[in-house]
């Protein structure tokens, strides 16, 4: 049993899933479905469709140079059965996990750190520049209650002056 | 899926480039040629100077479809063209090569000389 790599967006295709299709220099290409599929005859880049593997891959939003990524390597030797072997990789199992979803983390916080900075940035200029977004909405409303109320007085000070005239 | 009228391409060097289906063997209703299917031909296309002339007809085996093939293990396998290798009476293929990849259920249909001169076995 072999898990297959999807051709346009690299997740694995389990056995019984997804489609095979054979070129005529007979080089194979895996699809986990339909989706995947059309956009491979619809001639579609991976690269180019950004929810792909591929693409956030070669935009260095995913890492991608690692020796976790050792284990599932495609290897064309067969592996002859080995009880120690196997319980030792069993064993390796859960440490490699561990270690691929720190080093994951670690990424995308290396990743971020770009973010923050500009964040940071945008919150200062917002601040200096247009502070009645970050003024809280109540004392917004006060404000705008007062000017309501000076406007109504304004209106009414011309018609009580006639009635004291009359 | 290939059905009277439909075109193959000739995927050895019989001589011939293109066949049409004019039937589907084995089938007593019209139905549909599917890879390992022995199908009659008509050749609309060949090279000049070879035993298989145009306008013979012929005995050929399907070997790629364009439609997907389902395998029993669910795999589903799609080629890039509907192709043909002409055979005689006794299921041996008339040209002495065959192009092309070609699908393994040919071997369960006996076509085994076929599947030993295919360059790649799917």
């Amino acid at each position: 049993m072999r898990l297959e790599k999807c051709y346009v967006c690299s997740s694995t295709v389990y056995p019984g899933h997804g489609t095979m299709f054979v070129r005529n220099d007979a080089k194979t290409f895996r699809f986990c479905r339909s989706k995947c599929r059309k956009l491979f005859s619809m001639k579609k880049n991976p690269r180019h469709l950004r929810w792909t593997k591929a693409f956030r891959a070669a935009a260095g939003k995913e890492l991608v140079v690692d020796a976790t990524f050792e284990f599932e390597r495609r290897r064309n030797v067969v592996a002859k059965y080995d009880r120690e072997v196997m319980a030792s990789s069993l064993r390796a199992l859960t440490k490699v996990s561990e270690v691929k979803v720190l080093r994951q983390a670690d990424f995308h916080r290396r990743r971020m750190r770009a973010k923050e900075v500009t964040d940071r940035k945008d919150g200062l200029r917002d601040l200096t520049q247009s502070i009645q977004l970050v003024e809280p909405v109540l004392v917004r409303e006060r404000a705008d209650a007062k000017a309501r109320v000076a406007a109504a007085v304004r209106v009414e000070e011309p018609q009580a002056r006639m009635a004291v005239d009359e | 899926m290939i059905q009277t009228q439909s075109y193959l391409n000739v995927a050895d060097n019989s001589g011939a480039r293109k066949i049409m289906c004019i039937r589907v063997l084995g089938t007593s209703n019209p139905s549909y040629a599917s890879i390992g299917d022995v199908i009659i031909g008509v050749v609309k296309d060949a090279s000049p100077n070879m035993p298989v002339k145009r306008s013979d007809v012929v005995r050929a085996v399907v070997v790629r479809t364009r439609k997907a093939l389902r395998r029993i293990d669910g795999m589903s396998i799609r080629f890039d063209d509907n192709a043909a290798v002409i055979i005689n009476q006794d299921n041996n293929p008339r040209g002495t090569r065959v192009f092309g990849p070609i699908a393994r259920e040919l071997r369960d249909k006996n076509f085994s000389k076929i599947v030993s001169l295919a360059p790649e076995v799917i």
